[in-house]
């Protein structure tokens, strides 16, 4: 029992991480970028280069894995997102670019890395137990209890950020009213530019955190974008909070099914679970952006 | 010689797609004045804002600010940028942030601005304009009633220290208590602060009472216009406008 909480509380810390960058895209374009999960396996794949090959302190490559995909963030969005956004006239039309910039990366990565599983030397080594493991006892790693704090920290950050800076609140500004945003003179394109280089950057660092544990190969991307789309239908998309909620919420349905069930059909259940929530609640559990 | 008007419309004509929403409009904004536009739903209003603050390019003509041309079919300067110069607007319906407290929605009045310490004593001089924003300080915008809201929307205006403020019909949807309160400090903002006006408005009678000078549109065209008090005197704004 103790085991299933720590396992949860892990992978909802992540799974957190990277539910927000992707609400945070979503709320201030109106867009789902499809290609959230490749993001984060490019950032999965920066640390296994900087750290597992060329073997730069991870603490130097995690942060780079975040700053590359930014600026992955950035090319994407004045290079894709905003040209088709400014003329596109319906929503198919932005969704399938979207969905088009995931194939990109993918098959960029598959060409570039191969189709290879790989994995990083541990960062840490070692774990707390707690209790008698063979009498309801637990374990946690320290690379699984890295991975959470960091991610802990990074959402901190974030949150902090976004409620106390200048930037921060033109942010939610844009997301809120863009015409009021530009009437206080905020550049919403400049703004835009931002939030997306922050939502890749958010998928780079959970990558880079996440490849010490389950290491990375090409094909991660829409695994990963798929639960992220579970946690923000779930939170209601473009809602901070209800990133934060929809990624625990799922790290430990992940956490208790992986317990009691054996392999795919936590997954399935999960999907009929969401299918009848969203019936009753469509909009998730918090209604509106940024709340 | 007379001086330059700080804002003017030379000839402005403004399309949406098909509609054509102004046609050949002059307008002249003297500084230190307040000038109301008037005019009845769709008359054209709140285009001549938008093309004043950069939302759209004007079609033909020009608008320009201290003599330099800030809008015309060759060229345009940004809204943000606008800001920066001094020209804020409180658009129609108050645009409050809805899920922003009234703080954080008055700071972002002062986005441009890079001084803390004269933001906090403009931020204490908006609450003592409207002290009810100081007691839902830490409220969200949505949870505001619409008076509540004009005063977040016109606080967080002069939060930008405008010198050219634009007010989309503010008395729109408001208790008339709360109009006559906001009718007040817009007096008391143009005269202590000396900031120039454009009022827009359907409420014809305040605008008229408040401005200098007034311009009546009618479907895109200035169909009138003169000193304020003497055109609450002439008997078509009184049929049209004045209700009596
Ligand atoms: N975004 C728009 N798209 C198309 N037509 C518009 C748009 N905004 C305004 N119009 C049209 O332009 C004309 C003037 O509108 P507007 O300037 O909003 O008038 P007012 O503010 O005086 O009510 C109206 O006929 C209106 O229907
Ligand atoms: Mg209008």
């Amino acid at each position: 029992m103790l085991q299933v909480l720590i396992n949860g509380i892990v992978l909802g810390s992540v799974y957190a991480l990277i539910a927000l960058g992707l609400t945070m895209v979503f709320s201030i374009m109106r867009v789902v970028n499809f290609a959230h999960g490749q993001m984060y396996m490019l950032g999965a794949f920066v640390v296994y280069y900087l750290y597992g090959q060329f073997q730069l302190p991870f603490w130097l490559a995690l942060p780079l894995a975040g700053l590359a995909l930014a600026v992955v963030g950035v090319l994407f969005n004045r290079l894709f997102f905003q040209p088709v956004l400014a003329s596109a006239k319906r929503e198919e039309n932005s969704m399938l670019m979207a969905v088009g910039t995931a194939l990109l990366l993918e098959n960029l990565a598959l060409t570039l890395f191969g189709e290879k599983q790989r994995g990083v030397p541990p960062v840490v080594d070692g774990s707390f137990i707690f209790g008698d493991i063979s009498e309801g006892g637990a374990i946690l790693t320290y690379p699984n209890a890295m991975v959470a704090a960091l991610s802990v920290t990074a959402i901190a950050a974030l949150l902090l950020f976004v409620q106390y800076t200048r930037p921060g609140r033109a942010l939610r500004a844009v997301a809120q009213d863009k015409e009021a945003a530009r009437l206080q003179g905020v550049d919403v394109k400049s703004i835009t530019t931002l939030g997306f280089a922050i939502g890749a950057a958010l998928a780079g660092l959970a990558g880079g955190l996440l490849v010490t544990i389950y290491g990375v190969n090409s094909g991660i991307g829409s695994n990963i974008s798929t639960k992220a789309f579970i946690m923000i239908m779930i939170g209601g998309a473009g809602v901070t909070s209800g990133a934060i909620v929809g990624g625990v919420l799922l790290g430990f349905a992940e956490a208790i099914g992986y317990d009691l069930l054996p392999g795919s059909l936590t997954y399935l259940l999960i999907f009929v679970a969401m299918i009848v929530f969203l019936v009753f609640k469509p909009n998730g559990l918090f209604g509106k952006p940024w709340g | 010689m007379s001086a330059i008007p700080h804002l003017e419309l030379c000839a402005v004509s403004l399309c949406y797609d098909e509609v054509r929403a102004l046609q050949n409009v002059n307008i002249k904004v003297p500084t230190g004045d307040i000038v109301a536009l008037i005019g009845a739903n769709g008359a054209g209003k709140s285009s001549a804002l938008r093309a004043i603050t950069g939302l759209r390019r004007v079609a033909a003509g020009e608008v320009r600010l201290d003599g330099h041309i800030i809008n015309s079919p060759s060229a345009q300067e940004q809204t943000h940028a606008l800001v920066r110069q001094g020209v804020v607007m409180v658009p129609e319906g108050r645009h409050v942030f809805p899920h922003m407290s009234i703080k954080d929605n008055l700071l972002m009045g002062a986005y441009t601005r890079r001084d803390p310490a004269r933001i906090a004593s403009d931020l204490e001089s908006v609450c003592e304009r409207f002290p009810r924003l100081r007691e839902r300080f830490h409220q969200h915008g949505s949870s505001l009633s619409g008076g509540e809201q004009q005063m977040v929307a016109i606080g967080r205006a002069l939060m930008a220290r405008p010198r050219l403020l634009l007010l989309d019909e503010p008395s729109l949807g408001i208790a008339p208590q709360v109009v006559r309160q906001i009718a007040q400090s817009l007096v008391e903002i143009n005269r202590k602060d000396g900031i120039t006006i454009v009022l827009v408005e359907q409420n014809s009678r305040m605008a008229m009472s408040l401005s200098s000078y007034t311009y009546v549109l009618e479907t895109g065209n200035v169909a009138l216009e003169g000193p304020s008090r003497e055109l609450m005197n002439n008997d078509h704004i009184k049929r049209l406008y004045l209700g009596g």
